[in-house]
């Protein structure tokens, strides 16, 4: 599919602008809001209107597009995008009465508004779109850019996956359950209820078709609308089949299980049609569940490859120790939105 | 209210409506210009000042070239709201 090349990261977690994920960051509420979010390198002029989601994006965004000057493209994952402006802006129509309202809430309210962010301060007039299926944005952000790189093989793009804890958003997951009352992180995968824990951040990736200098490569992808585990099973074997050689294993299976004991019986599906050989490892206690929690698995992934440290704080079954340069992911969201993806060391 | 505390009170406004980072009142002189080299505010600060008026004094400004001549400094917006307030 494509190239990884240079990766930022904003997370709950040690991960901007140094990574240190053995120093894991709790949270003692259902709630996981990502670190202060330093954003000098933003004009106080711009700052002012940014949203959460939007400042997450930009800050994280601006090492790279320093970095990489000629970006084709901004292509981005987020389901909400600045929920708790739209919210402002919502109700705002109701307490003035369809009176004058303020642009600001409105403008930054948009899911596009990070990814039309990005394009004013790095001027870039390229493609850039945002793409917002629930817990798949980030997953149909990737099979666009894929797509896009088959049509234009030399050009280079900046991939990312956004979404912020917005109060309404929460309060409304929570009622439904997809929240649990008193939680935290560190004893996450123990909890035998409901719901997860809320969280946050940003991954962006600088990604082409070129494999010099690259640290991974996305070798596939793969989605799914589903309930039915025998019909997730089907296509993830298929999915292995298609894309995984013969001659070659997976090194590692990062699973997004979130703690929420409806949706454990897939991953345990799925670990359990895996070869006994694989290592296990976890994520969601690192940065809370939402939609684009993938972006932060595959950033993950590729530090993973990267530096060859798989934190023992992620590590849930390991077998022989070994290189990690093969990585599956498996994701669901609300135990109906499945995405697999297979990372390989570039 | 007397003319100072509705300049001080206006102020207060003015950073808390454009979420203006890092300005306190006292940084905002009763003569210096609001837009461009002044306070350095934008088109889009003026449709919220508009809305400011608005919400916060009952003042409607309907017409773009009476914003422009109310919207010019702090004098200019106390002077025009002592004389329209309607709240």
């Amino acid at each position: 599919m494509f190239y990884i090349h240079n990766t930022t990261c904003i997370s709950p977690q040690i991960t901007f602008p140094e990574v240190d994920l053995d120093q894991l960051i709790s949270c003692t509420e259902n709630k996981f809001y990502t670190k202060e979010i330093p954003s000098t390198d933003i004009p106080p002029a711009i700052l002012r209107r940014m949203g959460r989601a939007v400042k997450l994006g930009v800050v994280a965004s601006i090492p790279l597009l320093k970095l990489q000057a000629q970006l084709n493209g901004i292509i981005i994952g987020s389901a909400n995008g600045g929920m708790e402006d739209c919210i402002k802006f919502l109700n705002q129509i109701i307490d003035y009465e369809e009176g004058v309202l303020t642009p600001t809430n409105f403008v930054q309210s948009t899911s596009n508004a990070i990814a039309s962010q990005l394009g004013f301060i790095s001027k870039n007039q390229g493609y850039n779109i945002t793409h917002v299926h629930r817990g798949l944005a980030f997953e149909n952000a990737v099979l666009d850019v894929a797509m896009l790189l088959q049509e234009n093989p030399k050009h280079t793009y900046l991939l990312g996956g956004i979404d912020e804890i917005a109060d309404y958003n929460f309060n409304i997951e929570y009622l439904c359950g997809y929240i649990k009352k008193n939680s935290s992180n560190l004893d996450l995968y123990n909890s035998k209820t409901s719901g997860s824990i809320a969280g946050e951040g940003a991954a962006m990736f600088v990604i082409n078709n070129k494999h010099e200098g690259a640290v991974s490569e996305l070798k596939a992808l793969k989605t799914i609308h589903t309930t039915n585990e025998k019909e997730l099973v089907n296509v993830f074997e298929k999915f292995i089949n298609d894309n995984l050689p013969e001659n070659k294993t997976i090194d590692l299976f990062l699973s997004g299980e979130n703690g929420d004991i409806r949706y454990e019986q897939y991953y345990k599906t799925i670990e359990s049609v895996m070869n006994s050989n694989v290592s296990i490892a976890h994520y969601k206690h690192l940065s809370g569940e939402f939609q684009t929690a993938s972006a932060f698995a595959l950033w993950v992934s590729n530090y993973i490859i990267q530096t060859q440290k798989l934190p023992l704080n992620m590590l849930k079954k390991q077998t022989v120790k070994k290189n990690i340069n093969t990585i599956l992911l498996y994701n669901n969201y609300q135990g109906y939105q499945h995405s697999f993806m297979l990372l390989e060391k570039a | 209210m007397g003319t100072l505390e509705l300049k001080q009170e206006l102020k207060e406004k003015i950073i808390q409506f454009l979420n203006l980072i890092e300005v306190k009142p006292e940084d905002i002189k009763d003569d210096q210009p609001l837009f461009g080299e002044g306070l350095g505010l934008d088109s889009i600060d003026s449709i919220e000042l508009i809305v400011l008026l608005d919400r916060t004094y009952g003042i409607k400004i309907k017409d773009p070239k009476e914003g422009r001549k109310i919207l010019v400094d702090i004098n200019t917006m106390v002077d025009y709201i002592e004389k329209n307030r309607t709240k």
